[in-house]
């Protein structure tokens, strides 16, 4: 067990260690709309990360500062960090790449092209905040009883449904309130369904059927947003676990935990990493662990010549 | 027939406008001075863009203001952005109005039982591509929508760029009913509903909500343009309107516009700059049901 605490908090192995909100920073090379476009990230005092295993899965709410250290918080007042990848109305699918090093956001390429999402009627883009939330991973390897399919690889998936567009590459606190069983192509895709934190409507949303109510229709176009979001590249409907029903927040949290435990094993090399990027600069206990030196080489490494530096502060 | 625009002030400001010109060079109003056919024979329209699809920005030609620029609204003192109402995001098509049409104020439909708007026939064009402000296309139209907008006539018109690569496909409203199953009846719910969030009612239609086909809508366009030759030729009041124009009066017409009064009036604009940014509360997403 680690004795010395460096940087986030990732360092410590309960989940639910309260702790101050953490603020990042992102660094772009190259240009949007390009395949050489990455945003790197930084903590607050410019050291690179991993949004993939670095940033905390759950995060501090300041109204929180005062309870103290290993005090678990009621279920409610939990918030997670969630890494923005798609702004809500806009086509490029930006992902965090999960098999480059530090694993920065880019821009999926299918056959060769950039990829856009299809914009399906009456949708424009992505009709939520998309991404991801960090230190979780749906394992390929393991079966989920209800579908009977495997983890797609990735870190778990998150519908912002808050009011405020987002940026690529922000990090954003998220209220969990449900969950929908998603098959994507075969594979098992859950996406949960959250609410930043800031939000003005975040206070009263405390489940899927305040959902429901504050904002209807919205639930029933992510189903049909998700089942259908592919056809245009030619691709099949997705189908979905439990008859295409959110299950509540308590049944997503379970889901949030199980995935974060997959994570906590593949960077601690107890799972099959496959393709899998696992540097990290924060995980004890990890063999896959690299210095602050290490990360800078790797993003001074993707500077080419006509590459810009551009930097922002969450 | 080509078209280009000088934009002038910031984009997202109360001095942003949007000055037209012909291939020449020369001055013009998209009001007056832009045909209102491309062609004829074919019932092929010129449609000028305010609004280009999955904007908020409400820009009009600004019927008020010499040589007619395009403005953004303002209500109330604000610039006027049109409310995201769910599942919509901004404007579902290219927004905008056919030139040398008005709908008189003077005048009450038979139809609607309504008065005019004022202003020139709007249209809604559906194709594909997603347009720029100013920009001067050409457009088959396919139908027509009756709308009472707060209690005036407020026709809406169905059309689709000539250019879309479908645009062979669709020669009259059924073909959008068959070919885009759902977009008629999201753009009666759109206009039903834009306004509700800024505390205004439903808007009413009529013909019971139902789009009226092709030739109905030629002869509506048509009358609105036998309206807008009266406003030009003087047959009728302006009122407010402003009726300046550099191609269709003659030289002894009040309403003929010399290139330097033209020029002048430009002048007076502020530079073109930097726009500013749009508010954020522009992207709130209103959720409510019909009632």
């Amino acid at each position: 067990f680690c004795s010395s605490v460096r940087q986030t908090a990732a360092a410590v192995p309960h989940s639910y260690y309260p702790r101050k909100t953490m603020h990042y920073q992102t660094e772009q090379r190259g240009h949007p709309n390009s395949p050489d476009y990455r945003i790197y990230f930084k903590t607050s005092d410019g050291k690179y990360i991993s949004p993939f295993h670095d940033i905390p899965l759950i995060a501090e709410s300041e109204q929180n500062d005062d309870v103290p250290a290993k005090k678990p918080k009621s279920e409610n007042k939990v918030l997670y960090n969630m890494v923005v990848e798609v702004p809500r109305w806009s086509n490029a699918k930006m992902e965090i790449a999960t098999k480059e090093p530090l694993n920065p956001i880019k821009q999926d390429v299918k056959k060769g092209k950039l990829r856009y999402v299809a914009n399906i009627f009456p949708h424009k883009g992505y009709i939520w905040n998309y991404g991801a939330l960090p230190q979780t991973w749906e394992d390929p390897s393991h079966k989920d009883k209800e579908t009977d399919c495997c983890g797609d690889n990735d870190p778990i998936d998150v519908c912002d449904i808050g009011t405020q567009v987002c940026s690529p590459g922000q990090v954003i606190q998220v209220k969990v309130l449900g969950i929908l069983a998603m098959i994507d192509e075969g594979e098992m895709d859950w996406k949960v369904i959250a609410i930043n934190a800031n939000d003005e409507d975040a206070e009263k949303l405390n489940c899927i059927e305040d959902v429901r109510k504050s904002r209807p229709g919205h639930l029933e176009a992510t189903v049909e947003w998700f089942r259908k979001y592919k056809v245009p590249d030619g691709k099949p409907e997705n189908q979905f676990g439990f008859n295409g029903e959110f299950k509540d927040k308590d049944f997503a949290v379970e889901i949030i935990k199980s995935t974060h435990e997959h994570w906590r094993a593949l960077v601690q090399k107890q799972t099959n990493a496959g393709g899998i990027e696992c540097k990290n600069m924060s995980c004890c206990n990890s063999p896959f662990q690299f210095s602050a030196d290490e990360a800078r080489a790797v993003v001074q490494s993707v500077r080419a010549s006509k590459n810009r530096l551009r930097q922002q502060q969450w | 027939m080509s078209f280009t625009v000088e934009e002038r002030g910031n984009a997202n400001s109360l001095s942003y406008r949007l000055f037209f010109k012909n291939a020449e060079g020369k001055y013009i109003s998209p009001f007056h001075d832009i045909p209102i056919y491309a062609d004829e024979s074919q019932n092929i329209f010129h449609m000028v863009v305010e609004v280009p699809r999955w904007t908020n920005a409400k820009m009009e030609i600004a019927t008020k203001d010499i040589l007619n620029p395009i403005k953004q609204d303002v209500k109330k003192g604000k610039l006027r952005y049109v409310a995201n109402v769910f599942p919509h995001k901004g404007y579902i098509w290219n927004y905008g109005a056919i030139p040398q049409t008005w709908e008189d104020p003077a005048h009450k439909d038979g139809d609607t039982d309504c008065c005019g708007d004022n202003d020139p026939i709007d249209v809604c064009e559906i194709g594909s591509r997603v347009c720029t402000r100013g920009e001067v296309i050409k457009v088959k139209v396919l139908g027509i929508l009756a709308m009472i907008d707060e209690g005036e006539t407020d026709w809406k018109v169905i059309a689709i760029n000539v250019e879309d690569p479908e645009a062979k496909d669709f020669n009259n409203i059924s073909d959008v009913q068959r070919l885009k199953p759902g977009y008629l009846e999201a753009t009666v719910d759109w206009f039903r509903r834009y306004k509700v969030p800024d505390g205004k009612p439903e808007n009413r239609f009529a013909f019971n909500e139902e789009f009226k086909d092709k030739d109905f809508a030629i002869e509506v366009i048509k009358s609105t343009h036998n309206f807008w030759k009266a406003l030009i030729g003087q047959q009728t009041k302006a009122g407010e309107l402003n009726c300046k124009n550099t191609c269709v009066s003659s030289g002894d017409s009040p309403f003929c516009c010399s290139a330097d009064e033209a020029r002048a009036a430009v002048g007076e604009t502020c530079p073109c700059g930097e726009g500013e940014p749009i508010p954020s509360s522009v992207d709130k997403w209103f959720y409510y049901e019909r009632k």
